[in-house]
């Protein structure tokens, strides 16, 4: 296949139905399953691969939805090998059951079958907006709806997704399978209005005159990090966030230079060097400041990027990146052992380092922000912020975790929203109730 | 250096180089598949079944049971005797004798009537068999007057072989159908007309599965099926439970038999040598994985005479018919506690779920742990050893007498692959 075919095309294929009974047979399936406690988002493998092993495909698909309308996607960028993986009872035979994989044929069948589990409740509640449409905000988004409030993204790109549809690799989730969960949550009720920055297009207190009751802040972290060293503003000196950006929407159709070093090791810099790779890189260095096994990317994205001939430079941190006629022609690494050094001929160079915030000031100014200019609030309680009308979740809170993490925390803010709304509705209510007994006393 | 051990065996006064056939079936219709498999080491042939009858076959005509990730659990076929004429068969016969005159060929045969199994015969043993197969047991022939209809009577089992018996001088085999109670009756019936050998079993009448769009059994033949031959390991069991009764009967047991259903390996092989037979017949395990898999069963079927000091099949067979006893005879003194093995154990809970749903609730679960623990409900039955998916981690263990039962030796299995 074309390089750039397969940057397209899923690496991993899917089951078959042959193939699915085969893997859900080798399950033990374990009288306390412990991939299900090991789900942050409360998927239940040890009942959907029950329902496989039954033949009950529809019930796992039910199974799967009713608890995660991104199940889809998760099923393809869940770090499963930390954690439903990790539990599974199997390990201690030979290898775990491949429950990720297992749960993207389960949404698969889903789509063939043309099942719709998740029905639009009217929406008969108060008006909610999600600010940013990343993966916490359209888990909270579905929850909401089902709910029956009425529901509005606000997005500033053309696009809902964040890093889902402008970051991860289309080999790893293809844009279609972000596009169909996105319309599945726009057919539960959801609105989504594009091209809109909250704090700059609309304001929160318009949106408040507006009737929006609470808001949901998921606006995730989208600033590249940098290190300051000698060379980064160089031409051919980027991010994982602007690089990757670019190579998504454009289904690939980028510049991408011949030799490129990423700088980072987990997996948004496993992303950029399999997209250069695929995109026609001719050599790839990952240059990661510490081991492989201290590494965080998941360790498919690692075998997937080997497989393609990346090299790794490990426990070496970027020292200066080299220039000519402004131009990147070379980055040195420092050894973490303070001998070593290597210097790597290079034309671009991309940090995947991690993100921070946005100015979250210029959308709520008086919201409260930790050190790290990242919102205070608890995602696994209540996702509460300073402000009672603003809850918030996912990387903006936490500053960068897993897509599952941030459905976690956006189921968590469902709850909370609901939570919040309801007892004002009853208060209002009993107000309502006392200024009518008034009145009749009067 | 591989160990070949003579695996030579008289069945009815002939010699196979091994006791390893070819059923009458699929597996055998013509020259060419006979040949590849008696290069393939196979002993014999029992050539599929030849007739006046020409058979007209259905499309498709075969299915599979399965369970879990594992197809051909059983298999059923649809087939009925050869479908090429006869002249041509026995053509295919004589030349098979006359290429391969060591190896041992067997002409199955079936008739509608005493005329034809008296000419079938004949021809037969013209063509230069070895020895005749009376097919009384094929479950879907499209006539009445044959297969096993014929089988589930005695009276015409017994005319049958008479009529066969006396028109030929070789020795003659009457093959059973399983789709009756009692094997015993049509075999004591077949060697009371004068038949020398029984073999058994031929298939069992099934319906593997239903085709729920089309509301009709597997396989769809234009919207309908039928009830046909199920075949192939699941079957196994109940082969090896005809052929230990009938060599457990008074009338029967010094009867040689040509054993068949399920065998797949040189261990099916050993089960059926053990329990009495002399001959051995395969056919679903070759439809599945083609003649070659006889490799295995001689070469299996060696080291395991080698292990165990066996030095002929002959010292084999039916060394463990003594053994299967009525149930009114087992030792009931005792109980076997297991034992797990609580590092080898994986903390799955499937043995807890079973003892507590399927048999005493003598597994408690340490949530904590996430391991089992056996209490004083055991009554020794073993579920939660066959349900472990660990090698190894469930054993029998301490053997309890009941009260008031005098303690003695007992014989138990230790090791469980």
């Amino acid at each position: 296949m074309e390089t750039k075919q397969k940057y397209l095309t899923e690496a991993v294929p899917s089951f078959t139905p042959r193939t699915a009974m085969e893997e859900a047979a080798r399950c033990l399936l374990c009288h306390d399953a412990p991939c299900s406690k090991a789900c942050p988002a409360g998927t239940n493998p040890g009942k959907f691969i029950r329902s496989i092993r039954f033949r009950n495909i529809k019930g796992a698909a039910e199974t799967i939805r009713e608890n995660n309308v991104l199940g889809g996607i998760c099923a393809r960028v869940c770090p499963y090998d930390k954690l439903c993986e990790e539990a599974c009872s199997r390990t201690g035979i030979d290898r775990p059951i491949q429950i990720g994989r297992l749960q993207r044929y389960v949404t698969d069948q889903e789509k063939a079958f043309g099942m719709k589990i998740l029905k639009a409740v009217e929406a008969t509640k108060e008006k909610v907006a999600c600010i940013g449409s990343g993966p916490a905000s359209l888990a909270a988004a579905a929850g909401l709806a089902l709910k029956g409030y009425k529901v509005t993204v606000f997005e500033e790109k053309e696009k809902a997704g964040g890093f889902l549809t402008y970051g991860i690799i289309p080999s790893r989730l293809p844009q279609s399978v972000v596009d169909e969960e996105v319309q599945y949550i726009k057919d539960l009720g959801v609105e989504f209005k594009f091209n809109c920055k909250v704090g700059k297009d609309i304001t929160i207190e318009e949106l408040r005159k507006e009737g929006y009751a609470a808001f949901f802040l998921a606006t995730g972290t989208q600033l590249p990090k940098t290190i300051d060293i000698p060379g980064v503003d160089l031409d051919g000196v980027t991010t994982a966030v602007d690089f990757l950006a670019a190579a998504k929407p454009n289904n690939g159709d980028i510049e991408v230079g011949e030799n490129v070093v990423v700088i980072g090791g987990g997996d948004v810099a496993m992303d950029c060097a399999t997209t250069a790779r695929l995109l026609g890189a001719k050599k790839v260095t990952v240059l990661y400041r510490r081991t492989q096994e201290e590494m965080p990317a998941n360790k498919e994205e690692l075998k997937f990027a080997q497989s393609l001939g990346v090299n790794f430079a490990y426990t070496f941190r970027p020292g200066e990146i080299l220039g000519k006629d402004g131009k990147v022609v070379a980055i040195t690494g420092e050894g973490t052992d303070g001998e070593s050094k290597i210097q790597l001929k290079a034309d671009k160079v991309i940090f995947a380092i991690g993100q921070k915030a946005d100015d979250l000031k210029e959308i709520v100014a008086d919201i409260e922000l930790n050190e790290k200019n990242l919102v205070v609030a608890d995602e696994e309680a209540d996702c509460k912020t300073n402000i009672p009308y603003i809850f918030a979740a996912g990387d903006v809170v936490n500053g960068g975790k897993t897509v599952v993490h941030a459905v976690a925390a956006g189921k968590v803010a469902v709850d909370s929203i609901d939570e919040y709304l309801t007892s004002i509705r009853e208060i209002e209510a009993t107000d309502k109730e006392v200024a009518a007994e008034k009145e009749g006393a009067r | 250096m591989a160990i070949k051990k003579d695996l030579s065996i008289e069945y009815l006064g002939v010699k196979f180089e091994n006791p390893f056939c070819l059923s009458s079936s699929p597996v055998g219709s013509n020259y060419e598949m006979c040949s590849k498999a008696l290069e393939a080491g196979w002993g014999g042939v029992v050539y599929k079944t030849v007739g006046i009858f020409i058979a007209d076959e259905c499309s498709p005509r075969f299915d599979n049971g399965n369970k879990e990730g594992t197809p051909w659990i059983g298999f059923k076929n649809m087939e009925q005797i050869s479908d090429k004429p006869l002249e041509k068969n026995l053509e295919m016969m004589s030349k098979l004798k006359k290429d391969y005159p060591n190896k041992v060929l067997i002409a199955s045969i079936m008739g509608s009537n005493e005329e034809e199994w008296a000419k079938l015969a004949k021809l037969v043993t013209e063509a230069g068999a070895d020895m005749i197969e009376c097919n009384f047991s094929c479950p879907q022939m499209t006539s009445h007057a044959m297969g096993s209809d014929v089988g589930q009577n005695p009276e015409l089992v017994k005319k049958y072989s008479k009529i066969v018996s006396e028109a030929t001088h070789i020795p003659v085999i009457a093959k059973m159908t399983p789709n009756i109670g009692n094997m015993e009756i049509p075999a004591i019936a077949a060697i009371e007309g004068g038949a020398h050998s029984i073999s058994a079993i031929n298939t069992i009448k099934s319906i593997t599965n239903l085709d729920l769009d089309h509301l009709t059994a597997m396989p769809v033949v234009n919207g309908k099926s039928s009830i046909s031959g199920y075949s192939g390991a699941a079957c196994k069991p109940i082969a090896l439970r005809f052929i230990a009764q009938m060599k457990q009967h008074p009338k029967l047991k010094d009867v040689e038999i040509s054993g068949m259903g399920g065998i797949e390996t040189w261990r099916d092989a050993a089960e059926f040598i053990m329990l009495g037979c002399r001959n051995l017949q395969v056919t679903t395990a070759i439809m599945q994985y083609g003649y070659r898999i006889v490799e295995d069963m001689i070469s299996g079927l060696s080291y395991f005479m080698e292990e165990k000091g066996f030095n002929s099949l002959d010292e084999m067979v039916g060394i463990a018919l003594p053994n299967i006893i009525p149930a009114e005879e087992l030792d009931r003194d005792f109980k076997i506690i297991p034992k797990i093995d609580d590092e080898k154990c994986v903390g799955c809970g499937r043995c807890y779920i079973s003892c507590f749903d399927g048999a005493h609730q003598a597994i408690d679960w340490d949530e904590e742990k996430r391991r089992p623990v056996i209490n004083d409900n055991c009554v020794g039955c073993h579920l939660c050893l066959n349900i472990c998916p660990v090698q190894g981690c469930i054993t029998p263990g301490e053997v309890k007498f009941k009260e008031g039962r005098e303690p003695h030796d007992v014989i138990f299995k230790t090791k469980y692959e």
